[in-house]
């Protein structure tokens, strides 16, 4: 798939976009090289589109719960899931953004507004195909299983991973983003021998200041408000005792509500 | 055509370049043929009267739908993860490792089948069958993840972000596939229970019921 750079600009918006995304995950578009001008070279809007459908996917995966409960199936679950995990990620970005590009400017990274834009939009992209990859694993446990307890968990455990590796690719990004600015300053011809990858360090990178400053800051925002938006935004699973509702009541938090989860599971 | 089907086994236990040329195709049906045979020997322990033959026929069914499915579920991620560490070109030959390492795991089970027939035989009750069973599950397990690293040994020469690669592969394949298990119970067939492809009861955690039993043991 190496002439996929060429045919770059034609084809379907949402073909293409599943092109752009396979070149972040491969690091074809995060190598030094391709991030001369200081961005990702990524289209947000048509990126978002395969973004989007591979949230409502995964949330097909998730809602399996609710359609193979023990109380009859809720399909009004299905259709919210499918709505709602889509939702969670954007919200969470459109809530976080102005304050992550504060704190980047503040730091002294070079970033600009289009530039984070970019980056965080390639982040979400990751974590959302590693989330989809790991929806038939969930759908068959949620056929599977009749404890919604644990269901919950194996959920939030599966966010987390997904997560977790997207923070990765976030960090390497930030690291050659400001990396590949200094080396344009020292030589034009910045060496790109290694073969790319989107997420492990490159050999001779030791991670820079302002760029771990920079990570750990969004890591808290985002991840704060994420968690506390993948709780407002509850039922995702859906309770099998309980009949379906698009919302739940504005009580409690997202942390104390996974500790009470882990209680009733081992109890 | 049965003695092609014990060479091919044989190539996939011994590995090296002759190996390399079996085809897809080939390395398919010796999971499917010698899963099936281990799955017809587990399901044999009720005996043969009456109904208990499609026990057999059964657990003979569900073998090679046990480790294809646990595999076919897992492989998503794994495409995934092996994209994001830069390991996309050599994919085609992670799978073919893999594929290698079902036929290799199907070949030890198979191997071992005349034990579980012979133990069958000596009236083991049903609970120690079961362990037992586990066990020899366990032993093929050990074999193919030695067929897993060897396979994998040259990869990692090529690349030794692979070692992480073969470690996640392991810990998402045990863990769907030990549900998956749990899921297609019965494979052995308790004595008193009707015949049945599978439990109406089986559709749940296997391991939530393991933590059941650990918590009885202890609490």
């Amino acid at each position: 798939m190496g002439t996929d750079v060429d045919v770059k600009g034609k084809g379907s918006g949402l073909l293409q976009g599943v092109r752009d995304l396979d070149l972040i995950l491969r690091g074809e578009l995060t190598r030094p090289a391709s991030l001369r001008n200081g961005r990702v070279e990524i289209a947000p809007g048509r990126l978002s589109r395969v973004i989007v459908v591979l949230c409502m996917s995964y949330g097909l995966c998730m809602a399996t719960f609710a359609v193979f409960s023990r109380n009859g199936p809720a399909l009004g679950q299905v259709v919210a899931t499918m709505i709602k995990v889509p939702l969670l990620f954007y919200l969470t970005l459109l809530v976080t953004l102005p304050s992550l590009y504060v704190f980047n400017a503040l730091v002294g990274s070079r970033l600009s507004f289009s530039a984070v834009v970019r980056l965080l939009v390639a982040t979400l992209g990751v974590n959302v195909a590693v989330l989809s990859s790991l929806g038939p694993i969930v759908a068959f446990f949620s056929v599977s299983t009749t404890s919604y307890p644990f269901m919950i968990l194996f959920n939030v455990a599966v966010f987390a991973t997904a997560g977790f590796l997207a923070q990765m690719f976030l960090l390497q990004t930030l690291q050659r983003l400001s990396m590949a600015q200094t080396l344009i300053e020292a030589s034009p011809e910045a060496p790109d021998a290694e073969t790319p990858s989107a997420i492990r360090p490159l050999s001779d990178q030791f991670l820079g200041r302002h760029v771990k400053t920079i990570f750990r800051l969004w890591m808290v925002v985002f991840g704060l408000v994420g968690a506390q938006m993948g709780w407002v935004l509850r039922p995702f699973v859906g309770n099998p005792d309980v009949p379906f509702t698009w919302f739940r009541g504005r009580q409690s938090n997202f942390f104390e509500a996974v500790l009470h989860t882990l209680g009733s599971l081992f109890s | 055509m049965r003695w092609t089907l014990f060479h091919q086994a044989d190539l996939v236990l011994r590995g090296g370049a002759e190996r390399d040329g079996l085809t897809w195709r080939s390395r398919l049906a010796v999971v499917i043929v010698f899963g099936m045979f281990y799955g017809a020997v587990m399901g044999s322990y009720g005996g043969l009267d009456a109904d208990r033959p499609w026990q057999m026929l059964y657990s003979a069914l569900k073998m090679p739908l046990l480790l294809s499915a646990a595999f076919l579920l897992s492989l998503p991620t794994f495409f995934v993860l092996n994209t994001l560490l830069g390991l996309r070109s050599d994919f085609p030959r992670v799978v073919r490792a893999l594929v290698s390492t079902q036929a290799g795991l199907t070949v030890v089970l198979a191997s071992l089948a005349p034990i579980t027939a012979f133990a069958y035989i000596s009236g083991i009750d049903y609970q120690p069958a079961i362990l037992f069973n586990a066990l020899m599950f366990g032993a093929a397990s050990l074999a193919a993840q030695g067929l897993l690293r060897r396979e994998y040994r040259a990869l990692i020469a090529r690349n030794p972000a692979h070692r992480a690669m073969l470690r996640a592969w392991l810990v998402v394949y045990v863990f769907v596939g030990v549900q998956m298990g749990w899921v297609l119970r019965p494979f052995i067939g308790a004595p008193g229970r009707p015949v049945q492809f599978f439990r109406e009861d089986s559709w749940s955690n296997a391991y939530l019921a393991v933590w059941d039993l650990v918590w009885s043991v202890v609490g």
